[in-house]
Formats: structure tokens, sequence, C-alpha cells
């Protein structure tokens, strides 16, 4: 049993939307502990509330009822610009689709949340090319992203997800836009990632990265059907 | 020899005269001054001697050595006016014309005698016209300023209609420029939702987007400008050449420029307020298309 307090505790998490006109609850009084170091797959049919629930651990949307406390901070309770301020300083973000700025090189794309964030340039200049390197773009920093293949691409924005140091990196179908040589490269990445310490939650459909994953939680009509730690937390070997 | 059409005779007053005139050489005579367009289309220059007569068929008539050559000043009022100018000395125009008491029009200065306050009003052009016409028999008296207003009614009216396409180009400008942003914010969607979801606040969004709005719009209106410049340039030299005259037919002034710049930044910053606005006022997620 891990005695580490939980970067993420759920308890009792309900979210409903109104679906013509009738509440309709997608994710449905979930509990749910994540600790430091974790790497968690959400698996599970399409419909069963994956989404929802990565939204919500996201800050990107609110619970109906139920507590949710990240890095001991109680999400529910932030209105949107503290919602918005954490999810730059406290949450890192890799998406299905890479949503880099067209018109940003590599490293520009990874200093915007640094930006955004205060970090003075030449900090942030250092940080950018250093998580480049870490993901293997150390010598693409200048291309643009459409200079970039799909999986260079999912770099930078795993890069990204990094800058600001977040708690917690939340990553919804990452090797979904990626073929199946590039996706496992996303695999391993996402590995390494969490061998250096990184707590990582993703949701995905891909077996190969569920299986990879140290955690694997079912989910089914909105409530966890099962949650099996296959490979216990190991030391870090690095940071990141 | 050279026939001319028509003249003008400007001294103490100006009448319009018909003649012939022919070049010959000649030293001693009395001078004359032509313009230059007249210079130019008959091949006189300084120096050569002419002979004047009332008629083209008249036997003979009075030498007289070209002067001067005069240059139009740049009279809107005169330019499509095809005639030339000749100035003769008045007696010797008169002794031409034979009719020396006839007149068309002339123009007498006023001027404060010393002493005078400058607001004895009672004694300016207004009242002095009002007591000439009020003795007048035949003729009539006018203040420069209602003659310079009487003449200028054509181009005030042209001025109307500049400042009409003006405004009509101006607004058609924004709202092209507000269409052409909402458009061009609407292309990235996506991009800036996923921006908001990694933490960029609304107020980053805007001051982007309105930032990126401004400096099309400053760029729009320095190529404007460069463009207006460039073409104003071509059909001042195009008209200038046409109508011999140093006038210049279109002008693209500092004043201008300001101006279109000021108004292109603010339609720049009020279409990108209005486009980031709509931007941020959808949820994230909807952005993303999730």
């Amino acid at each position: 049993m891990n005695m580490t307090p939980p970067v993420l505790s759920a308890r009792d998490l309900r979210r409903a939307y109104l679906v013509a006109g009738a509440p309709v609850e997608a994710v449905r009084g979930l509990t749910l502990d994540v600790h430091p170091g974790e790497w968690v797959a959400v698996v599970g049919p399409s419909g069963c509330g994956k989404s929802t629930l990565l939204n919500l651990l996201g800050a990107i949307d609110r619970p109906t009822s139920g507590q949710l406390l990240i890095r001991g901070r109680d999400v529910a309770a932030m209105d949107d610009k503290e919602a918005t301020r954490f999810r730059l300083t406290g949450i890192g973000f890799v998406f299905q689709r890479f949503y880099l700025m067209p018109t940003l090189s590599a490293a520009e794309n990874v200093e915007l949340p640094m930006a955004e964030a205060k970090m003075p340039r030449v900090e942030r200049e250092a940080r950018a090319k250093e998580l480049l390197t870490y993901v293997g773009l150390g010598a693409r920093t200048d291309h643009r992203p459409f200079q970039l293949s799909g999986g260079e691409q999912q770099r930078v924005a795993v890069a990204r997800a990094l800058a600001n140091r977040p708690a917690l990196l939340l990553a919804d179908e990452p090797t979904g836009e990626l073929d199946a040589r590039t996706g496992e490269e996303m695999i391993a990445l996402f590995d390494r990632l969490n061998r250096d310490g990184t707590t990582i939650v993703t949701v995905t459909h891909d077996e190969e990265l569920a299986q990879a994953a140290r955690r694997v939680i079912h989910m089914r009509d909105g409530v966890i059907v099962d949650d099996q730690v296959r490979r216990p937390l190991e030391s870090p070997t690095g940071a990141t | 020899m050279r026939t001319l059409l028509r003249w003008w005779c400007t001294l103490t007053g100006a009448v319009i005269l018909t003649a012939p005139v022919l070049r010959v050489q000649g030293q001693g005579m009395r001078t004359l001054a032509i313009d230059e367009r007249l210079a130019t289309a008959s091949g006189l220059s300084l120096g050569d001697s002419v002979r004047l007569a009332p008629m083209a068929s008249a036997p003979s008539g009075q030498w007289a050595r070209i002067g001067a050559i005069t240059r139009r000043s740049a009279d809107p009022s005169e330019i499509a006016r095809s005639e030339y100018r000749v100035r003769l000395h008045l007696d010797q125009l008169q002794s031409l014309t034979g009719v020396g008491d006839r007149i068309g029009r002339f123009a007498v200065r006023t001027q404060l005698s010393a002493g005078a306050s400058p607001d004895a009003t009672a004694v300016g052009p207004d009242s002095v016209s009002a007591a000439i016409n009020a003795m007048a028999f035949g003729f009539r008296a006018y203040p420069a300023a209602e003659v310079a207003i009487e003449t200028s009614a054509t181009f005030r009216v042209v001025n109307r209609f500049h400042r009409a396409i003006g405004i009509i180009t101006i607004v058609a400008s924004a709202i092209f420029l507000l269409c052409i942003t909402l458009l061009k914010v609407d292309e990235r969607r996506r991009e800036v939702g996923a921006l908001r979801l990694l933490g960029l606040s609304r107020a980053t969004v805007v001051r982007s987007v309105m930032l990126e709005a401004s400096l099309i719009a400053l760029l729009g209106s320095a190529l404007g400008a460069g463009f207006g410049a460039a073409a104003s340039a071509i059909v001042n030299w195009y008209y200038q050449g046409v109508y011999a005259t140093p006038l210049k037919f279109a002008l693209v002034t500092p004043e201008i420029v300001a101006i279109a710049v000021t108004l292109s930044l603010l339609l720049g910053i009020v279409s990108g307020y209005l486009a980031a606005q709509r931007l941020v006022r959808t949820a994230p997620l909807e952005l993303v298309g999730r």
C-alpha cells in the first residue's frame, strides 16, 4: 500500500449533463486516488465516461457533486480564472491531436506555457531546449510543426505539457493519431517519463499503451469496474 | 509663321482678344510676356520678336519682343482652359485693340490706412464693394472672398463627393476587416481551445488576437499609403503632362497617412477585440470540438 499522500484524490465524483432535458450521469460516484509516480491508464468502451473523467481531473470541467483534490487543492471550488491558472502550473495536457501553434517553432511552442507563467526568457529558453532534447528533438528546436512528422509533433506536445513542471500529466489518446511504430515510440517516451518520476493518467483505447501503464482502470457506464496495479512503483531515475 | 487662336492679356485688367502672332527678328522693341504653354506650343523663346495685330488678316501690326516667359500658377479653376496668355503693356494693348477704355474686369486692393484700428470693419472690402455698387452703372463689384467662394463651388462639390466615397470606403473596409478577422480567428478555434485547456488565460488570447489584428491593420495601412503615394505620383505625372501645369491632382499628405494609419489601427483593435471576445466566450472544450 502506498503511504505517500495522493497527487489526485476523487471522492464520490459525479458529473451529469442534460440530454434532451433529462439529466444523464457520465461519471457516477467515482472514487480514485493517484499517487506520485504512478502511471494510470483509464480504458473502457466509448461513452463509458473516460473523457469526462479526464476533463474533471484536468480542471477543465466541474463535477456536479463529490470532491476532487489535486495536490490538496479543491478543484471543484475554483472559479474559471483559478482553474485556468491551475491548469497552467499544476497539470500538463497531451491531446490526441497535437494542437501546436503552426506559426511557432518547436521551442516556441514549448515556451508558450512558460511565457504565460511569466518565466524569464533565458530560463524558459533553456528549459524548452532541455525538454526537447529529453523527448529526442534537440536538433529540431527551430522547426515549425509542418516540418515535423506526427510523432515528432506529439513529442513537442509532450515537452510543452511538461514545461511548467506539472504535478500530473494527463494524456487523452496520445497515440490515437500515430502509426504503430510511432505509437510504440510514444509509449516508450511515456514509460521513460514515468520512470523519471512523472505522474501520468492516460485515457486510451490503445491496448499496448494500456499494457505499458503501471495501473489500469476499467470504466463502464460512468463507474470503475476494475482497477489493477500491473507494476509496482520504482524509485525515479531522473526528473523532468 | 505660327498662328495662335486666343490669348489673355492681363495688366491692371484682363481682356480677351483674338489675333495672329508672327515670328520675326527684331531688337529695341516693346516687350511682352507669354506663358510657358504658348512658348512650348509655338516654339517661341526669350528675345524672339512677334508681330501683333487685332485680326489675322490685318496687313500691318505692332512689333514686340518676348521679354519674359511666365508659368501659370497652379489654379484648379483654370486647368481645363486651353487658351494661351500674353501680357502686354497697357498702352500697347489699348492701341492694338483700338478700344482704350474697354475693361472686362479689374481688381482693387484695399488696405487699412496708417493708424486705423484693425477693428474698423466699416472700411473693409464688403463696405468698399457696397459703396461702389451703390453708384455703379453697368458693372458690379464683388469682394475677393465672394469671388473665391463662387469660383470654388465646383471643387466643394467634388470635395463632398470624395468625402462620401471616403466614408463608404472606411465603412466597407471596417466590415471587411471584421469579417476577415473573424474568419481567421475561427480557423484557429482548435488551437486556441487547446491553449485555453493548457492554461492560457482569456486575457492572453484577447491580447494576442488584438495584437495580430492591429499589426495586420497597420501593415495594410502602410501598404495602402504606399500604393496611394505611387498612384498619386502616376496621376500627377500624367495630368501635369496633359495640362502642362505644376498643379498636383492627387495628394497623399502626412496628415492623410496619419489619419489612415490611426483609423486602420482603431479598426484593427476593434475587430480584433470583437473576434477575440467571440472566441473566449466559447468554452475551451467546445473550441476543440469535444
